[in-house]
């Protein structure tokens, strides 16, 4: 316990003891990183694939009912859906990314009020979803502010939340407007690696800011933008619950059910965690399914 | 070399700490989960029960955890299935209770001295018949309405709707008069349960209300039919203000009543959406109260319904059970109920209950209608039932299903829910 | 060189506006934060956006108060330090390993990693509990450092890994020349050189950690940290929406001066971290 909560720090008369070669030291030090994320996350998956073997109901001994969990999915309608709509969401990951991303490089690049942007972009990540949602609420209810800026301009008024056409949008517009900030400074540390004489260069040779842009920022920050792209899918699959739950509570119907809304349903109020095990565990292979696919369509300069 | 054995120190330090911080545990410690406890209009109710139980029981210490509502299900799952966790929990009676009775214990043989008192033990009574929590509030679904608007649509604040006719004449004139009639919050599908809730309980006879619980009458049926084509048509006849699907009706729903926006509400009886918070803001005069008429059927009687709202189980794996059992009843005890009903406003489960010095018209009246209830016809459905009949009522709003679809699918679940 | 410049300047300024859109829909919920906190639940009741007009200070001694405000705050503080400082040392060791050592073995480490960063919350949540039941970790401050550290590692290491293989290897060799141990690289070179993304990854992790409720409502169930406080303010049903934000000025607030008092150093750490040639 001690060695995972105190990391192993080399102590310098032992360097001879521990030796110098690269292979040795390197798997010393991923040692206390690897070992926390099998005991508290790998374990814990495996676990939980067994859980979704079985009809555990948390209460009595869990029975095990094979694949009987994942056949019921395929006729659940409302898991059906909560599918579909996280496809939906996947779909605008393009502009999870690029909006940060443009941004970071236009600050990187000394837009006017650069720092204070940065500064301030960063404040609806530090509100939490609960009081995010409460504004939100208020701003896009049908009597809300929102709409009454809408029929100001001569348009007629639209229940954001209460459509299903428009309520799983409006979630996602307000995700993205919240949590913008945390990919912005991500993208502002890799853009700290780009070598400033190659922005020179492109100066002197009267390089255009999209051309600049294009040929040498976009191309040194490949790997953030891969780990971007990566931690971002993740995020938008499993840390949507608090708006969710403020905002829509899933609904109309299912329109705004993610599966881990659904997850949620199913093992808190609807006591069935060998079922929400099952739905995990869907949710897990296809979102590492996808992190595989985002890391192999971009080249890998990370040389591993 | 210096930056490094800094480090060691950071690193050694960082380890102290870790180490030291564990906790201790004192003699016998009951740990009671809710999600009530930290609420100034309940903590003098929780705090008179803490101390009379720690004077009669020395060495025992009553702890409360308040958990966030939202994740008070999934917490205790967990605890549950870890099989370690409070020894004393809050829960909801109806379908929470009832799905659940096999982690808590039956209560049946230790609660003979109470049974008479308290009022609404079949909320918490499981399959086989046992009870599995002590009650202590009682909920039940009253319509509250605004006498000043109700007088400006021409309408008498003194003369309450007895059918539905009454009621969509009610409707009809304050629409005209440009007052929205019903506030309607149905962004968790809430609002659907208590409309259900309120139109079936004087419409279904006692054996259809039976049949219900068992899944034995279908949501095809005629009697539920009635009340998901009246959800519907109340819609169309523009009961509700716009855009309900995107409202919770806790609170916005409330919240909009008590601005003056609209001219009736399905409230509660318990410590939210009742009378006390209407009184305050409308003052106490211009608030009244009915009961729901029912959309058919019915013998003319209206009754309120009502049921066993929450109440206080103990865990299966407790260790100090009969202590925890103890606590359990001292929660429902006659002068901590007193407490729970003058601070928070709750309609307490104990019928012994002194509650002559309301001054509330609303609240008079209300407490004149306990003795003879009605059941809660939403409180019965299993939990998947519920939650698919939230989803269908607002695809029935949005127009994206009909009547007819909507009752095949609610079938399906039902049957699937409560058959096995 | 200078009409190339002046045109960038001018196309960046035009820019800027729409950027001021944004940054004022940001501050806006700052100000209806803490607006609504002055409130009176009656008061916001009946008038959602206006200022406050009779500002009262009532919602945040009851906020302190009602979530024992003042108890859970070391729980925070002490948890949050002892984790964003675990996180730090252990992601930058795990990625120098990975990025620039290159050790045998390093890419399914690396894969194992990449996985448990794709592991809903959710799906781990009863077998994890068992877990910290079983290693004796559950309430134990000491165990929710621990929980922390599990939980955003995947995270960290990722991301130090992924910085650290942006870094020019020349940078590694040239000090391996100088005849330098792999550990003194990793204090001399590697920590400061990382420091735009170390800098990063403590702002995020102290963020996650302060804001986080489920990991901690499992873990301290005794003793609480401050946001598990500040969510039991909104009750089963009714939100006192002024209450909860005088509760999330509370507990945002020494986050947001920690941030200010900073920002002069996160900013020139994230811009000197910089690589020239």
């Amino acid at each position: 316990m001690s060695a995972s909560t105190s990391p192993v720090l080399p102590r310098a008369p032992r360097r001879r003891l521990l030796g110098d070669d690269p292979g040795r030291l390197g798997l010393l030090f991923v040692v206390p990183a690897l070992a926390l994320v099998i005991v508290f996350r790998i374990v814990p998956l495996i676990w939980g694939f067994g859980t979704s073997l079985t009809d555990y109901d948390g209460m009595s001994a869990a029975r095990f009912v094979g694949i009987a969990n994942y056949a019921a999915l395929t006729r659940d309608p409302v898991f059906l859906d909560s599918i579909v709509n996280m496809l939906i969401l996947l779909a605008t990951l393009p502009v999870w990314i690029g909006l940060p991303m443009l941004l970071a490089i236009l600050i990187h690049q000394g837009v006017p009020g650069g720092k204070l942007f940065r500064a301030v972009y960063f404040f609806p990540a530090v509100l939490s979803s609960v009081i995010v949602g409460a504004i939100f609420n208020m701003l896009l209810r049908y009597d809300g502010s929102f709409n009454a800026m809408l029929k100001a301009l001569g348009f007629s008024a639209v229940d954001w939340l209460g459509n299903s056409s428009t309520a799983l949008f409006s979630l996602i517009a307000v995700q993205l407007w919240a949590t913008f900030g945390m990919s912005l400074l991500i993208f502002l540390a890799g853009l700290s690696t780009v070598p400033s004489d190659m922005l020179e260069a492109a100066k002197l040779d009267g390089a255009g800011l999209f051309g600049t842009w294009w040929h040498i920022v976009i191309p040194s920050i490949r790997p953030i933008i891969e780990f971007a792209a990566v931690v971002t899918t993740i995020g938008m699959l499993t840390s949507m619950f608090g708006l969710i739950y403020v905002l829509t509570a899933g609904g109309p119907g299912t329109s705004t059910t993610l599966p881990e809304f659904l997850i949620w349903l199913e093992q808190g109020r609807m006591n069935r965690p060998g079922y929400a095990s099952a739905i995990s565990m869907v949710l897990f292979a296809l979102m590492a399914g996808l992190a595989f696919i985002q890391i192999r369509i971009m080249s890998r300069n990370a040389s591993l | 070399m210096t930056s490094l054995s800094r480090a060691l120190r950071a690193g050694t330090m960082l380890a102290a700490i870790a180490v030291t911080l564990g906790s201790a545990h004192a003699d016998t410690t009951l740990t009671v989960w809710d999600w009530k406890s930290g609420d100034p209009t309940t903590q003098p109710y929780y705090e008179a029960v803490k101390k009379d139980f720690e004077a009669a029981h020395p060495g025992v210490t009553v702890k409360y955890v308040m958990q966030p509502h939202d994740q008070y299900y999934t917490l205790l799952g967990t605890a549950i299935s870890a099989g370690q966790g409070p020894d004393v929990v809050l829960v909801h009676g109806g379908s929470q209770t009832k799905e659940r009775t096999a982690a808590l214990l039956k209560l049946d043989d230790k609660i003979a001295d109470i049974k008479g008192r308290i009022a609404g033990w079949d909320e918490f009574t499981g399959a086989d018949g046992g009870a599995y929590a002590v009650p202590i509030s009682i909920q039940g679904f009253a319509v509250y309405y605004n006498k000043d608007l109700w007088q400006k649509a021409g309408l008498d604040p003194a003369k309450a709707p007895q059918n539905w006719a009454e009621l969509k004449d009610i409707c009809a004139k304050l629409k005209a008069s440009g007052t929205t009639c019903f506030a309607l919050g149905n962004k968790e599908g809430f609002g659907a349960d208590f409309f259900l809730s309120a139109v079936a309980a004087n419409g279904w006879t006692k054996a259809q209300q039976d049949a219900w619980t068992k899944g034995d009458l279908k949501w095809s049926s005629p009697e539920v039919k009635a009340i998901v084509e009246a959800w519907v048509e109340t819609n169309k006849d523009g009961w509700y203000a716009e855009g309900a699907n995107s409202t919770a009706k806790f609170m916005d729903e409330y919240e909009s009543f008590e601005r003056g926006e609209n001219a009736n509400t399905i409230g509660l009886i318990s410590d939210v959406a009742h009378w006390k918070e209407f009184d305050e803001f409308l003052g106490a005069d211009k608030v009244g109260v009915y009961v729901m008429p029912p959309v058919a059927g019915g013998d003319g009687s209206l009754k309120l319904p009502l049921a066993g709202g929450i109440g206080y189980g103990v865990t299966a794996f407790s260790p100090n059970k009969d202590l925890a059992v103890e606590l359990a009843k001292s929660f429902a005890d006659t002068p901590h109920m007193q407490i729970f009903f003058e601070s928070a406003g709750a309609i307490p489960a104990d019928t012994k209950v002194d509650t002559s010095k309301v001054e509330s018209p609303s609240a008079k009246m209300i407490l004149g209608w306990l003795a003879d209830g009605v059941p809660l016809a939403h409180n019965n459905m299993a939990t998947a039932e519920t939650e698919e009949w939230h989803r269908q009522s607002q695809l029935l709003f949005t127009g994206e299903t009909t009547v007819d679809k909507a009752l095949a699918r609610m079938d399906e679940v039902q049957a699937q829910a409560k058959k096995k | 060189m200078a009409a190339v410049e002046i045109r960038q300047k001018r196309a960046l300024t035009l820019i800027a506006l729409p950027m001021v859109l944004l940054a004022l829909s940001c501050v806006y919920p700052v100000f209806f934060t803490i607006n609504a906190a002055l409130k009176t639940r009656k008061g916001f009741v009946l008038d959602r956006f206006g200022l406050a007009s009779d500002p009262t200070l009532a919602n945040f001694a009851q906020a302190w108060n009602q979530s024992r405000l003042s108890e859970y705050f070391t729980n925070s503080v002490v948890v949050t330090i002892g984790a964003v400082l675990t996180l730090l040392v252990v992601s930058s060791l795990a990625g120098y390993a990975l990025a620039v050592l290159r050790f045998r073995g390093a890419k399914i480490v690396f894969t194992i990693i990449l996985v448990s960063l794709m592991i809903p919350v959710q799906v781990v949540l009863v077998p994890f509990y068992r877990t910290m039941i079983a290693l004796d970790l559950v309430n134990s401050r000491a165990g929710l450092v621990i929980a922390y550290t599990a939980f955003f590692l995947p995270f960290s290491v990722y991301l130090m890994t992924a910085f650290y293989a942006r870094l020019p290897r020349e940078l590694f060799e040239a000090a391996q020349i100088d005849g330098a141990g792999l550990v003194q690289v990793w204090w001399h070179i590697m920590l400061p050189m990382g420091k735009p993304a170390l800098i990063t990854l403590g702002i995020l992790n102290t963020l996650y950690c302060w804001n986080d409720v489920l990991i901690s409502l499992l873990v301290l169930q005794d003793e609480r940290t401050l946001m598990v406080g500040i969510a039991a303010l909104r009750g089963e049903y009714t939100t006192n929406v002024p209450l909860l934000a005088a509760g999330i000025v509370l507990a945002a607030a020494p986050i947001v001066i920690i941030y200010v008092i900073f920002q002069r150093q996160i900013v020139s750490g994230i811009a000197v971290g910089a690589v020239k040639g």
